[in-house]
């Protein structure tokens, strides 16, 4: 009904004051229409009454003045809502003034009880057709007024049309204002608007970047090879990528959503590695890296902390665990090691039993050996002997690639070092005619901490390479302590010595140099470099200095550690 | 009487030269080639006056011919044990409970030194 009553009221315009003019004349129109309806209903009730009589020509002229009146409206309404809003309120205004001048006597009109009638068309004008038309109803009311008394023989009440004009200015003003202040607000709104607007294309614009981005990152978590999986403080995976699931083999609702705990008690992964995970969990104590056994797929996986670091802020908001499959790698690495093992007692068990018959020939174990015999039996065992050490090498490197080589700490005696040493090189040394000589500071402990079997390695290498470059002279060999907590093995020869462009590489696997040298000296060139490679696992560094033609010295100084139980006897000392 | 001397050792021309070193300084020599059969020598034989132990055999591993039986059966109280390994490490692990560790390559003369120095003198 009101929703009704609206649409009937309302003026379809594009101009928001026209619109509000329109429908204010429309509420008018009603009004005015529910009046003269009241009016026709009295007139009736009366001529019910028998009052007065419809045949009555002062009636008969009012009931025709409604209907007319009636008409009227009904005519300016629809001009209103079809043609012009201005021309239907004027239209209007007119009409309402002019049937005033009918509704009573000129007396009345001029001075009396219905003169306020005539200021009814000056506010209403100032409200449906503009502000200063106030002005043109003062002005037409005034003559009226004017010719009305005029014609009874009355002089023109100054009063009343001055009051008609205050009336006009009075009416031009707030409607004036009224409408300024309606423009103004909907400058505002329409500012707003704008704003609106304006805010609401950007929070599109910012969405849709940040769903390409995400697009983007997805596409690229999508697209690793690497199984990615992220974990929340709690440990609850917030998202994993389809490599990971092809990886696991199973289906993304056991990854996704569920805490890190489900996945470790999956029964696909050994106890060992579920061992390794939980540690992970514990937090620190894993390796940033390291390898579980999943069904028959060996993966190493990496862990690490994500924070935020935006806003000031420097929380951990969880994981990213990144799995790789390792399988072919492990499988490769075992099948090294195996083949290591194999080489390790396949080639040395037969140099073993050649070693031992050579043995028996030059011990002339069978009979009695001349001179001849006995000379090429010692050149078997002397060539076995270089290719069991060669294997060593080799096996030594092997295993230190492998990252398998480690260092055992004991308690060493640095004398028996030398004492072993003496034992294997002084023979060969003595071939050469050179001297092997050695000595121990005053100030180096008897006993100290070191993994004698690797430190005896490292003398031997170090001593066979002197001699193996030096013609003549002496390979001398020192153990001292150059300064506190530390100790140190030189080995100097009086050799060709090393030229300065090579020094830098000597250390380098099968370097050797000249890179002919292997021809004349043998052996691969892998004796520095074991030599370096497991200095550096002793947490120790070596130095060299070489002048040509004078000799090399070699000094490997290495961390002093006494062992606990012989402390007190080498303060003593 | 000669004393007797049991080598446990899977290569046969390690075996034969360790037998031959052996039986130069005087021993009687018997060869046993596997961890199996070792362990039924050691178990119903007579318990020999030195055993010679490669730790490396197949079936049952010397390591544990050392500890399962020769350690724990106190009939080889007095043997003398001489375990032979190509690993330094694994030889080192052992010193204690041995009398003696030869690494591999193991010379003919130094096994032949060192047994004959273990040979008990003729009253």
């Amino acid at each position: 009904m009101r929703a009704y009553i609206n649409q009937l009221l309302d003026v379809p315009s594009s101009d928001p004051d026209e619109a509000r003019r329109g429908r204010l004349l429309n509420i008018l129109l009603l009004g005015v229409l529910i009046a003269a309806l009241l009016g026709l209903i009295s007139i009736l009730l009366n001529a019910l009454r028998a009052k007065t009589s419809i045949s009555d020509p002062e009636v008969q002229v009012l009931l025709g003045g409604i209907v007319i009146f009636t008409f009227g409206i009904i005519v300016i309404y629809q001009m209103n809502r079809r043609l012009s809003g201005r021309w239907a309120a004027l239209l209007f205004l007119l009409l309402l003034t002019i049937i005033f001048v009918f509704t009573d006597s000129p007396q009345e009109l001029v001075d009396g009880r219905s003169l306020f009638l005539f200021t009814l068309p000056i506010a209403f004008s100032s409200l449906i057709l503009a502000p200063q038309a106030s002005f043109l109803f003062a002005t037409i009311s005034s003559a009226i007024i004017a010719w009305l008394a005029t014609s009874i023989g009355l002089s023109v009440n100054v009063f009343v049309v001055s009051g008609f004009f205050s009336l006009a200015l009075v009416s031009w003003l707030s409607a004036r204002s009224l409408e300024h202040a309606l423009k103004e607000l909907r400058v505002i709104n329409a500012n707003l608007d704008q704003v609106v607007i304006e805010r609401t294309q950007e929070l599109a614009k910012s969405l849709e970047r940040e769903r390409i981005e995400a697009g983007r990152n997805q596409a690229i978590l999508n697209s690793i090879a690497d199984g990615v999986v992220v974990f929340d403080t709690e440990w609850n995976a917030i998202l994993a990528n389809p490599a990971l699931r092809a990886m696991l083999e199973i289906p993304t609702e056991l990854i996704v959503s569920k805490n890190f705990r489900d996945l470790i008690e999956h029964p696909r992964l050994s106890p060992k590695s579920r061992h390794l995970l939980y540690a992970m969990m514990e937090h620190d104590t894993q390796p940033p890296s390291f390898r579980i056994e999943w069904d028959k797929k060996t993966l190493s996986i990496s862990a690490a902390q994500v924070y935020d670091n935006s806003k000031d802020k420097h929380t951990n908001i969880g994981t990213v665990t990144v799995f790789r499959d390792f399988t072919r790698e492990a499988e490769v690495e075992k099948l090294k090691s195996t083949f290591v093992a194999i080489v390790s007692h396949e080639l040395r068990t037969p140099l073993n039993a050649i070693l031992g018959y050579a043995e028996m020939f030059k011990e002339s174990v069978y009979g009695p050996m001349n001179d001849k015999q006995v000379n090429m039996a010692e050149r078997i065992m002397k060539n076995t002997q270089r290719l069991l050490g060669l294997i060593n090498d080799l096996l030594d490197q092997a295993q230190m690639e492998a990252g398998k080589l480690t260092i055992q700490m004991a308690p060493v005696h640095p004398a028996e070092l030398l004492e072993n040493l003496h034992s294997v090189m002084d023979q060969i040394a003595h071939e050469k005619r050179l001297r092997l000589t050695s000595e121990i500071d005053d100030a180096l402990p008897e006993v100290l901490n070191g993994d004698g079997a690797r430190l005896q390695q490292i003398l031997v290498n170090l001593v066979n390479n002197a001699i193996k470059f030096t013609d003549q002279g002496t390979v001398h060999v020192r153990l001292f302590s150059p300064f506190d907590r530390k100790w140190s093995i030189e080995v100097s020869d009086t050799g060709s010595g090393i030229p300065e462009n090579e020094l830098p590489y000597i250390f380098e696997t099968f370097r050797q140099v000249e890179g002919g040298a292997t021809r004349v000296h043998g052996g691969f060139g892998l004796g520095l470099s074991i030599v370096k490679q497991l200095v550096n696992l002793m947490s120790g560094d070596i130095r060299v200095d070489s002048t040509i033609d004078v000799g090399t010295i070699f000094i490997v100084t290495l961390p002093l550690v006494v062992p606990a139980e012989n402390k007190e006897k080498w303060r003593n000392l | 009487m000669s004393q007797l001397a049991l080598i446990i050792e899977d290569d046969e021309d390690l075996a034969s030269i360790f037998a031959e070193a052996l039986r130069g300084v005087g021993f009687e020599v018997e060869l046993v080639a596997d961890g199996k059969s070792a362990q039924e020598r050691l178990k119903n034989g007579v318990p020999p006056f030195l055993i010679l132990l490669d730790m490396h055999l197949p079936h049952v591993s010397g390591a544990d011919l050392l500890t399962n039986i020769i350690k724990k059966d106190q009939r080889f109280a007095k043997t003398i044990v001489i375990i032979t390994t190509a690993d330094a490490r694994m030889g080192e692990a052992y010193t204690e409970q041995v009398d003696f560790v030869m690494i591999k390559p193991i010379s003919f003369v130094q096994l032949r030194d060192l047994t004959s120095r273990l040979m008990p003198k003729e009253q």
